[in-house]
């Protein structure tokens, strides 16, 4: 396909400037039409589930503390390799941990760590807005990690039901998850309410009235 | 003081130590060094100009300002984690690099992708294209001196990153792919946005093309400007609307199909004249089409899982937990690595894909680990950037500064 050139301007249009002129109406007209910019520290962006933002770690609400069992998936999947788990097993087999720190200067906030979490425990929150002067702050310890989680309870309303895209990716097959991300989840998150293109389901809808069409005969 | 100051030693005082190398015996000549902070250069490119009045006799760009390593860094990292380095290649239009990649890792590892995925991945590819091509349309009439196309430009693109944002949780790093399909499916919510976008965006481009397509000063700027021929561009191995504007037909996307592009119609904008007019227009008529291909995509989404059934866990290669199906000579040769020695696939292989810029390609030498041995990232903007030495020569300042706009480079790729 050959591209198409507009035209050679005419003498008239020379003389008379007319694309300039059509121009400088398009800046005239936008001058009356409402604004688009969003005065940002005032009005916030608007935010959707499974905003890669702020670290934090869930908080259980039975035993009060992280869902965390230190199965070192993430550690291990991290590409910027910021998070470090401290554990250890008592007599019975049983793992503890320790701490649990993420160098969120380090990390790349690619949520890898949320995906391969097998539990939960990690999560992505919608906040983006913890910049410090002190590099301290910014690297979470397991306390601090806790508390973000409770920040970001109180600050957007979700409860405990709160589910992370991450956790149970949307169009995934459930039955491949681990049993703790078998959440119930949005209808459209499930691959039997997903988008399906529209001539696509047209077609499904047609095939499907063509034999009740043919038992009504 | 009773120096005489010629041109080309202006420069030189007695409390400086910059040298400026002035060709012997030839007083007239003057090097300049634009860049790297100058801002018509896109970022960090420093190009080297030896000039004679306004007119350029020698054109020597410098890169290497944002060199990052990245190469090197995806030896030592697996293959799932080497898609956030996708990311920060092209950093304007990142869901193309991370398709690039997983692209030719899937052809390595001889994994499957779902017809979803294959269709999300153009959707996002050509999401991607429209970013790229609306910031370069925005810098490079800015550069050329038409400020509201760039006001306009990127209010489009600021709806398509919140597309971005709403599908990934990210604007610009997405990392969107994964070995064997996408990590995110679509919401009946987005696809209403994009539908929405999708019908009011060819209004957009005929602003845009109210503004500059017919204004004297934009043709002043741009017909006749870099003018290079189909043979030369080859050449000089351009690709995308660099070469296309030369009017040489060669797009990845429909001589090399991947993902869904055999299944999607399409056309391929070519110019003649080969200038700097050519190529806008070119990447006008591309924008129409990506339109028009994120209308197909809407429309023929299939149904279905948007991740394979044998793709390897995120966590590689320590898990590789596959089921794979015994039916080709690859697969065959792939259980029998994984069962016998818990690694992957030896060989090497290039895959090529269509970013905005041009044709990106991912080479890969594999020993059988779970890490990429090399990884070598062909990047449409080194390469255009090395045109410049050429194109650059004989033209005034002020046409190379429009001569970088067209070739459409972004630093972070070409120095990667």
């Amino acid at each position: 396909m050959k591209v198409q050139y507009k035209p050679k301007r005419n003498l008239l249009e020379t003389i008379f400037q007319v694309e300039i002129l059509q121009g400088m109406a398009l800046t005239l007209r936008k001058l009356f039409s409402p604004p688009i910019t969003r005065q940002y520290p005032l009005e916030k962006p608007p935010m959707y589930p499974g905003f890669r933002g702020q670290h934090a770690l869930v908080r259980d609400a039975v035993t009060n503390d992280s869902k965390c069992i230190g199965c070192m998936r993430c550690a291990t999947v991290c590409p910027s390799r910021c998070i470090h788990i401290q554990y250890h097993d008592d007599e019975n087999g049983k793992r503890y941990v320790d701490e649990y720190s993420i160098e969120a200067l380090r990390c790349v906030f690619c949520a890898y760590c949320v995906e391969v979490c097998p539990v939960g425990a990690i999560t992505m929150t919608e906040v983006f807005e913890y910049s410090d002067y002190d590099r301290d702050a910014i690297y979470f310890n397991k306390g601090a990690l806790l508390e973000n989680w409770d920040k970001f309870i109180e600050g957007t309303g979700y409860d405990e039901s709160y589910v992370n895209p991450f956790w149970r990716p949307r169009g995934v097959n459930a039955s491949t998850l681990p049993a703790a991300q078998r959440k119930s989840v949005p209808a459209d998150w499930t691959i039997e309410g997903q988008f399906v293109g529209t001539k696509v389901r047209q077609e499904q809808e047609t095939e499907d009235m063509a034999p009740m069409e043919e038992s009504n005969v | 003081m009773g120096l005489k100051l010629n041109r080309g030693q202006i420069l030189m005082t007695e409390t400086t130590t910059l040298d400026v190398p002035v060709s012997q015996g030839d007083e007239d000549k003057y090097l300049l060094k634009l860049g790297p902070q100058h801002p018509a250069t896109h970022g960090v490119l420093r190009v080297d100009i030896e000039l004679d009045g306004e007119t350029i006799i020698d054109c020597d760009p410098q890169v290497g300002y944002l060199h990052r390593g990245f190469e090197k860094l995806a030896e030592h990292r697996t293959y799932a984690q080497n898609i956030v380095l996708t990311d920060r290649l092209d950093y304007i239009a990142a869901m193309a690099n991370n398709v690039g990649y997983c692209e030719a890792v899937e052809k390595l590892l001889a994994i499957d992708v779902p017809d979803r995925a294959k269709y999300l991945r153009v959707m996002v590819c050509e999401m991607s294209r429209l970013t790229g091509h609306l910031l370069w349309l925005a810098t490079h009439a800015l550069d050329i001196g038409a400020m509201t196309v760039f006001l306009y430009a990127f209010r489009e693109r600021e709806t398509l990153l919140e597309l971005f944002a709403e599908l990934c949780g990210s604007r610009l790093t997405t990392t969107y792919t994964r070995l064997g399909g996408v990590r995110q499916d679509v919401t009946h919510e987005l696809m209403r946005k994009l539908e929405k976008f999708v019908d009011e965006f060819p209004a957009c481009i005929e602003e845009y093309e109210t503004l500059i397509d017919t204004n004297r000063i934009w043709l002043k700027r741009t017909i006749g400007v870099g003018t290079i021929s189909g043979e030369k561009a080859v050449d000089l191995c351009l690709t995308g609307a660099s070469l296309r504007g030369s009017g040489v037909d060669y797009d990845v996307r429909k001589h090399m199909p991947y993902a869904a592009y055999d299944k999607l119609d399409f056309e391929i904008p070519l110019g003649e004249t080969g200038d700097t007019y050519a190529r806008y227009r070119c990447r006008m008529e591309e924008m129409r089409q990506s339109n028009f291909i994120l209308r197909q995509c809407i429309e023929q989404l299939p149904p279905g899982p948007i991740v394979g059934d044998d793709a390897p866990d995120l966590v590689m290669p320590a898990k590789p937990g596959r089921k794979v199906e015994v039916d080709t000579p690859a697969r065959k040769a792939l259980i029998k690595l994984i069962d016998d020695r818990d690694v992957y696939m030896e060989g090497d292989v290039y895959v090529a894909t269509e970013v905005p810029k041009g044709e990106l390609g991912f080479y890969f030498i594999s020993d059988g680990m779970g890490r990429p041995y090399r990884m070598h990232i062909r990047s449409p903007s080194f390469i255009h950037i090395g045109a410049l030495a050429t194109m650059g020569k004989g033209v005034m300042v002020a046409d190379l500064i429009a001569i970088i706009g067209t070739l459409d480079v972004v630093l972070g790729e070409c120095d990667r």
